[in-house]
């Protein structure tokens, strides 16, 4: 593979919002090179984890290695990396920029650009890659290139008089994209004399050959059986296989300055070999890692509890293997009076908490309990000292604290701007603080708020899209801490506290959160034999109380011969559905519950 | 044991009701039972079927149930009975039903059933209301219900008829309380000496299904339903009848023998189209349509010997439904259960037995009446919840 010098490389990604046909194109691409023959094709051969298929978005990058006869005669190595398309990934997004010399930008004709897309295109733009603007689907009659062209050079201020018109879904445009990659991109810098280095920029766990790691080389080679030295992590291995994505993996003698690959070395776990590390050689190490490097910090927290007390090891070896494959997931054990025994997690976002739970309930056969989504507050004790709390219900007495602050992010929302009001409303309630409205069209808009993340990572995301029809995108970025007027409010049950549906809020919403609290709760628990008090309290305080009424009629009205097996089945299935309950004091509790505190405004 | 009862399924119907999901076969108003040439070509099967079972001891009930039986003349229900007493023998006193719906019968098709042996039967009233029954897509009216019941009473006096039950449906759209109140002063009038109350279940495929899904079926609520099922049992114990099961209402030694088999765990033979039998405990079903019927009995292999008896939560399904509920301790000897294993159950049943919802006493387990058996899905769920959790599963004792 060596003998493919750095001027026939090209590495390009493709820079989309979701929908706008990032995965369609990019199948397309390996079609018309000959990398997967059109009988082999899986719809959206990139996205390869049942979940990403499922829900239409890439979690996991991946990669691609073309070969490509160009007009000039000559083959080329196009190697494509995948990006992911949400905002809790934006890290990873950055480091398979940083792996890119140029970029296809992605956009449907119809729709135009997205918040999420200006983002990764200006993060793409910093990284000096060169854009390739695409307009997809522009065989849906809906398609208005010229109007779209003229946004994307308003917006971003790129010269659109060489985008390409292409429809993935037929083919059209797909060999003058992969010309303009040959043509505009630029080739790799040629440093294979300097030490190697390259950067990590995914990873994942192979149950049997350890963690695989997708690279790009930036100067030097890395040869099989080479020792190497992962510099943040300071482990040192010794590669057992290196190799390209064609698109499955194939092994070669060795990789140089420009080139993308994998290697496996018996790594146990992704947490050695983490996205935005340097790899080098062990005996000739580079004097500097590659810039840029950031450990995953989780944002946001809950706990995770085991429906079933006795499967909680199971849990905690379920945990253990995902973090083998996710280094962004943190957990430790966390003890409720009233859930039992689990564990406290964080995640990098609301996406990637559903993730990780989807994962435990499908790939480890668990049944959980996920209690509503918390962010990190920082509490200044009275005794001088600081406390971080990732858990509401561990929130120390109002008398020993001093003050709280909680995160704030720097959000913004894109969206046409009839629905500038409804989406200024809701960042109101939503505590946010507007900071300015840019027109980028005639008739399209940037809001700019800052705003408590703990307002972002409830329903947030779900009611900007409900009060724009979906039009609306955002983005947003962790800019520090404030000090706030924030409380404890917790819930009682049955006159119990109930630790997981305890939450922070800010003084001023306390009793509105509250009132719909437990009115929320009072139709996510099922009646029961007796009546159950719900009431919301500060400190000892009950700022809202609501009762369900006992229950006092649930017989099956004729159970004859042939009704009984019928019958038996449906109240054997409602048996199971009581499995999705917790059992708290003699209140048995749905999941929904739990997540009550999210849904107050449906 | 062998079985001693045995249920036989007539399909045929005029009209299906709205709410019925039962295996019935409309053949329009005029429709008769003696010379339509459907009913005659299923008889014969019927009579197949009957002829093929491996036999066994005598019968000491048979239910003759739909659809409608008493669209059949009175000689092809003789004819039925004979059939049976052919292949089993009909015990001495042997209780042998019919349903008869109203406005389907006259007086002397009466006669002509209780001539060929029938001593017990079953009127599916539902409501003395005109509109109400139209509304359920029944064919009667009121007055055909009370002119009929007038018959079924006189023949017991006469002591030509040994007993007699009138069905009723409460939980009806629109009801309220003094609705049902007048239906059930209206029925204990005529003096039935058993009744079954039924809630109205929405079942699939059902036009009330169809039409609660477009909003147009306005049930009554959780509270309201709950007021309704209280007054049934303060009107009827009042007057006398026992409750002896969640749906069952009887005048001392009038409750059905033929019902109480299904409660108890012992097996019965099932003849008919979509009629279930479980002759030795496991239930199998006939198919749900006529083609599918004669198929099977064309195919019929010999039948499998099963002897494990009816499955333990099943048997204690269908047992707690009854006001004496079930000896507990026994069943669980016979399914070599651990003593541990019932004190799990009873741990899990444990806010029911604290709220007196359950009375556990001695090896008995029974539900207290009423609240307790208007309850009792929670306590199935408990227990069936339970019971697959009791794995693997221990070898019955032989």
């Amino acid at each position: 593979m060596t003998d493919v010098p750095a001027q026939r490389i090209r590495n390009f990604c493709i820079i989309a919002h979701i929908d706008h046909g990032k995965s369609t194109l990019a199948d397309r691409l390996l079609q018309d090179t000959g990398t997967v023959a059109a009988r082999d094709m899986q719809a959206q051969f990139l996205d390869n984890m049942e979940l990403e298929r499922e829900r239409g978005i890439t979690i996991k990058l991946q990669a691609a290695r073309m070969e490509y006869k160009a007009a000039d005669g000559q083959t080329y190595i196009l190697n494509l990396i995948d990006t992911p398309g949400h905002v809790d990934f934006s890290y990873e997004v950055s480091r398979s920029l940083l792996a890119c010399e140029g970029a296809l930008l992605v956009v449907d004709a119809s729709q135009g650009v997205e918040a999420q897309t200006l983002a990764n295109v200006y993060l793409a733009l910093e990284n000096d890659l060169e854009i390739i603007p695409v307009l997809n689907k522009i065989d849906l009659p809906g398609a208005d290139p010229d109007r779209i062209k003229a946004e994307i050079e308003a917006i971003i201020g790129l010269d659109t008089s060489t985008a390409i018109n292409c429809s993935a879904k037929t083919g059209l445009g797909v060999p003058e994209i992969l010309q303009a990659v040959v043509d505009r991109v630029p080739a790799p810098p040629d440093q294979v004399d300097e030490p190697l280095r390259a950067l990590i920029f995914d990873s994942y766990y192979d149950p049997y050959r350890g963690v695989i790691v997708y690279f790009r080389v930036i100067s030097g080679v890395i040869a099989r059986k080479d020792k190497v030295l992962l510099m943040a992590s300071g482990k040192v291995v010794e590669l057992d296989e290196v190799g390209v994505m064609a698109p499955d993996q194939r092994q070669v003698e060795s990789l140089h300055a420009g080139e993308v690959g994998y290697l496996a070395a018996s790594i146990k776990a992704v947490a050695d070999a983490r996205v935005g590390d340097t790899i080098t050689l062990a005996a000739n190490p580079a004097a500097e890692p590659l810039p840029g490097y950031a450990e995953a910090t989780p944002m946001v927290f809950c706990g995770l509890f085991p429906t079933d007390a006795d499967q909680y090891p199971d849990l905690r070896e379920a945990l253990d293997k995902l973090q083998l494959s996710d280094a962004a997931l943190k957990f430790e054990p966390e003890t409720s009076s009233a859930m039992g025994f689990g564990f406290r997690c964080g995640f990098l976002g609301l996406l990637h908490m559903e993730i990780v739970q989807e994962r435990l309930e499908r790939e480890y056969d668990l049944d959980l309990i996920v209690t509503a989504p918390s962010v990190i507050y920082q509490v200044n004790m009275i005794d001088g000292s600081t406390l971080m709390v990732d858990n509401p219900a561990t929130l120390p007495d109002p008398q020993k604290r001093e003050s709280i602050e909680e995160p704030y992010v720097k959000l913004e929302i894109y969206t046409p701007n009839v629905y500038n009001g409804a989406l200024m409303e809701l960042c109101q309630e939503r505590r946010g603080e507007f900071i300015d409205m840019k027109y980028i069209t005639t008739d399209r808009v940037t809001l700019h708020y800052e705003m408590p993340l703990a307002e972002v990572v409830t329903d947030f995301f779900d009611q900007m899209k409900s009060r724009t029809k979906g039009y609306a995108s955002m983005e947003y970025s962790l800019i520090g801490y404030r000090r706030n007027e924030l409380v404890r409010l917790d819930v009682l049950i049955n006159g119990e506290r109930a630790d997981p549906l305890t939450t922070i809020v800010h003084r001023d919403k306390s009793y509105n959160v509250g009132k719909s609290l437990v009115e929320k709760l009072k139709e996510l628990i099922p009646r029961q034999q007796f009546k159950i008090p719900i009431q919301a309290s500060i400190g000892s305080r009950i700022i809202a109380s609501e009762s369900i009424s006992a229950i006092r009629k649930d017989v099956l009205a004729k159970c004859y011969g042939g009704d009984i097996s019928r019958k038996k089945k449906l109240l054997k299935k409602q048996a199971k559905g009581k499995k999705r309950m917790k059992a708290m004091g003699r209140v048995e509790v749905p999941q929904e519950a739990f997540m009550a505190v999210l849904k107050l405004n449906q | 044991m062998d079985p001693r009862s045995a249920y036989v399924h007539i399909p045929f119907c005029h009209r299906r009701c709205f709410y019925c999901d039962f295996p019935v076969v409309p053949l329009g108003d005029k429709a008769d039972g003696a010379s339509s040439g459907s009913v005659a070509a299923y008889l014969e099967l019927l009579h197949r079927d009957i002829a093929a079972s491996p036999g066994g001891p005598p019968l000491a009930t048979v239910y003759l149930g739909g659809g409608t039986p008493s669209m059949l003349s009175s000689a092809q229900v003789a004819a039925i009975l004979e059939a049976l007493e052919r292949r089993f023998g009909l015990a001495p006193g042997a209780e042998l039903s019919l349903e008869l719906d109203p406005a389907s019968f006259d007086q002397a098709r009466l006669a002509g059933y209780l001539a060929a042996g029938i001593n017990r039967v079953s009127l599916g009233g539902q409501s003395f209301d005109d509109g109400v029954l139209a509304d359920l897509g029944r064919r009667h009216r009121g007055a055909d219900l009370r002119e009929a019941a007038g018959w079924l009473g006189l023949a017991q006096r006469r002591g030509d008829l040994a007993s007699w039950s009138l069905d009723l449906i409460q939980g009806l759209p629109s009801q309220n309380v003094a609705h049902w109140d007048d239906q059930l002063s209206a029925a204990l009038a005529l003096e039935p000496p058993h009744l079954s109350v039924y809630d109205l279940s929405i079942e699939p495929g059902t036009v009330f299904e169809r039409r609660l899904a477009l909003g147009e079926l306005a049930l009554p609520p959780e509270d309201l339903a709950a007021d309704l099922m209280d007054l049934t049992w303060s009107r009827l114990t009042a007057a006398g009848y026992g409750h002896y099961e969640v749906s069952n209402y009887a005048l001392p030694g009038h409750a059905s023998r033929h019902n109480r088999v299904y409660w108890s765990g012992a097996g019965w033979w099932g003849f008919g189209m979509g009629a279930t039998g479980a002759p030795r405990g496991r239930r199998r079903a006939h198919p749900r349509t006529r083609a599918g019927y004669a198929e099977a009995l064309a195919a019929r292999a010999e039948e499998p010997a099963d002897a494990e008896g009816m499955p333990f939560d099943e048997r204690l399904m269908v047992g707690l439904r009854c006001r004496e509920g079930v000896n507990l301790e026994r069943l669980a000897r016979q399914e070599n259960l651990k003593a541990s294993q019932l004190e799990g159950l009873r741990q899990r049943l444990a806010t029911y037995e604290q709220r007196g919802l359950l009375r556990i006493e001695g090896p008995r387990w029974r539900l207290a009446d009423p609240e307790g058996l208007a309850l009792s899905n929670g306590v199935l769920r408990e227990l069936l919840a339970w019971w697959q959790e009791q794995e693997p599963l221990p070898a019955p004792a032989p």
